[in-house]
């Protein structure tokens, strides 16, 4: 699959996703480059999740052919997914981005360590690395599964709605440091949202996703007026202040 | 002391077997109380006895084939004598582990409806079963569903202590592996790792440790054994390795020490057992609401 070029890692030729024998979206035609900021934008069940899981290869797209480089992916699921019982520790956790690259029986080495303290000291929680899972706030254990997911030094980080049911303080926080490790790292990301305020002055590009509807492109294309009013059948005005999108739906009088 | 003497004379295998038993449910329990599937354990002790009472119905004599093939005696040999018990036990619980592991990503059904399900089919499934078994077999039906840890003979504790062998090196070599896909499947997934293959097996390795526990101890012991210790150490704990270590250390303690008890009252051993392990739980849930 090493057919294509120059510094895109990812490309969707005519694919259709979905289940069995349902279709959600299809000719899906898109590239993933190397360094790409993408948000991925759209109400629960518009198919983000079925998206992520036919390019992370777990579901077989319906039809069509997605051409990977060697990458590996860095995954971030959503937090309330995540409840254990059992309390492992932040290290452990982080451990487990390890995993699927040692040997089937061999156990972690000091690089592995090493590798996961560099994970943790990058999503700055260097000091939690020996308390409970269990024990932390919601925006520590995001950053905790954003360090697992780094501790793959992955090409493509995924998150999964990372922003969801946080405070505000934590939600701002947690995007200037998605925003960090693309802008340090050279790390492409793709970001899972259902809002699009969240990730339009994030983002260098846009998935929206709509029942039966799918449209990728720059931030300017997705952001007219024009485009947003037709994908969600709303009145929408985007202005730019200070280079910042702000995104309004109009109420009719 | 005397006790304890004639104890040991008497039931030497039993005593220890007791141990093996306790240490197998105790450690399986860990895992499965910490995927919040004790649910689990119930389905499979009674798909396990299901397996048993099939059996009896003698519809496939695997017991002839076998001593046909290699020119055995089935009466003198005794292991081959409940070979089928054994296999039927078995070869129920991992059916219902096949069909467990296999839909636990559907939507269909939650996880809790699927095991009631196969729960309440192994329980009608047994109930037929015996029903149509030769009447002069139903007392020993009985007495094997209901299990003894008195019962428990040389080849039964040998047997226990090869599944925990196995059960303990398929836990160690590929403690990465399980940790990762109990702990968050998807992300296993995501990361290159085949969350169904290393799934399938746990929940194999869980099917067979109970199916073959609940042949020999019953499903009252076997299913106290899987939850109560495991719940106890998760009480106390603060590590997951000290989390085994007290579920383990729980679940051997308590059968010899429920043995003993139970030769003194004169009362059965496997409902001692499992009256004492809630004992130990309930004295440590209190000590823990007071503490905290």
């Amino acid at each position: 699959m090493d057919k294509i070029l120059n510094n895109t890692l990812i490309e969707f030729k005519e694919v259709s996703i979905g289940y069995a024998k349902t279709v959600l979206h299809k000719n899906i035609n898109i590239k993933i480059d190397q360094n790409d900021f993408i948000g991925l934008v759209g109400p629960n069940g518009s198919g983000k999740t079925t998206f992520l899981k036919t390019l992370l290869g777990s579901i077989k797209p319906i039809s069509g052919v997605i051409e990977k480089k060697e990458i590996l992916f860095g995954y971030v699921p959503q937090r309330d997914t995540v409840q254990p019982l059992l309390p492992y520790t932040v290290k452990d956790v982080v451990m487990m981005g390890r995993y699927s690259l040692m040997g089937i029986f061999k156990l972690p080495s000091k690089k592995d360590e090493q590798i996961v303290d560099t994970s943790l000291q990058k999503v700055g929680i260097s000091e939690l690395r020996n308390l409970n899972y269990n024990s932390l706030s919601g925006g520590q254990r995001q950053r905790t599964l954003i360090a697992r997911a780094l501790a793959v030094e992955p090409q493509v980080l995924i998150l999964d709605e990372p922003t969801n049911g946080m405070d505000t303080p934590s939600h701002y926080s947690l995007l200037n440091l998605i925003s960090e490790l693309h802008n340090k790292s050279n790390l492409t990301v793709l970001l899972v949202s259902h809002l699009l305020s969240d990730v339009a002055n994030l983002v260098k590009k846009l998935i929206l996703f709509e029942t039966g509807r799918f449209q990728s492109g720059t931030i300017e294309e997705m952001l007219s007026e024009k485009n947003l009013g037709q994908t969600y059948s709303a009145n929408i005005e985007v202005k730019e202040i200070n280079g910042k999108y702000h995104i309004v739906s109009r109420h009719s009088e | 002391m005397e006790t304890v003497n004639i104890l040991l004379e008497l039931f030497p295998f039993a005593i220890l077997g007791s141990v093996v038993a306790g240490i197998i449910c105790s450690f399986l329990g860990v895992f499965v109380v910490s995927q919040r599937a004790v649910f689990l354990g119930a389905a499979l002790t009674q798909a396990a006895i299901a397996g048993v009472s099939f059996a009896f119905l003698h519809l496939i004599n695997l017991e002839e084939l076998i001593a046909s093939l290699f020119g055995i005696n089935v009466i003198e040999d005794s292991f081959l004598h409940h070979f089928e018990h054994t296999f039927f036990s078995l070869l129920f619980a991992v059916i219902a582990v096949l069909i467990f592991s296999q839909s636990y990503r559907q939507k269909l059904l939650t996880k809790d409806s699927l095991l009631g399900i196969i729960f309440v089919i192994a329980i009608a499934l047994r109930i037929i079963f015996i029903q149509k078994s030769p009447t002069a077999e139903v007392a020993e039906i009985e007495s094997i569903l209901k299990g003894d840890i008195l019962f428990i003979g040389t080849q039964e504790f040998y047997t226990l202590l090869i599944i925990l062998i196995i059960i303990l090196l398929i836990f160690s070599l590929f403690s990465k592996q399980l940790k990762f896909v109990t702990f968050d499947a998807d992300t296993a997934s995501a990361h290159g790792i085949n969350d169904r293959f290393w799934i399938l097996l746990f929940y194999l390795t869980v099917g067979i440790g109970i199916s073959l526990t609940t042949r020999f101890v019953g499903d009252v012991f076997t299913f106290a054994f899987l939850i109560l210790p495991a719940s106890t150490a998760i009480l106390i704990a603060k590590r997951v390795i000290h989390i085994i270590m007290y579920s383990i250390f729980i679940g051997a303690i308590i059968p010899p020490l429920a043995i003993y008890f139970a030769f003194v009252l004169d009362i059965s051993s496997g409902p001692t057992a499992v009256v004492a392990a809630f004992l130990v739980f309930i004295i440590v849930f209190f000590y823990k609401k007071v503490r905290s």
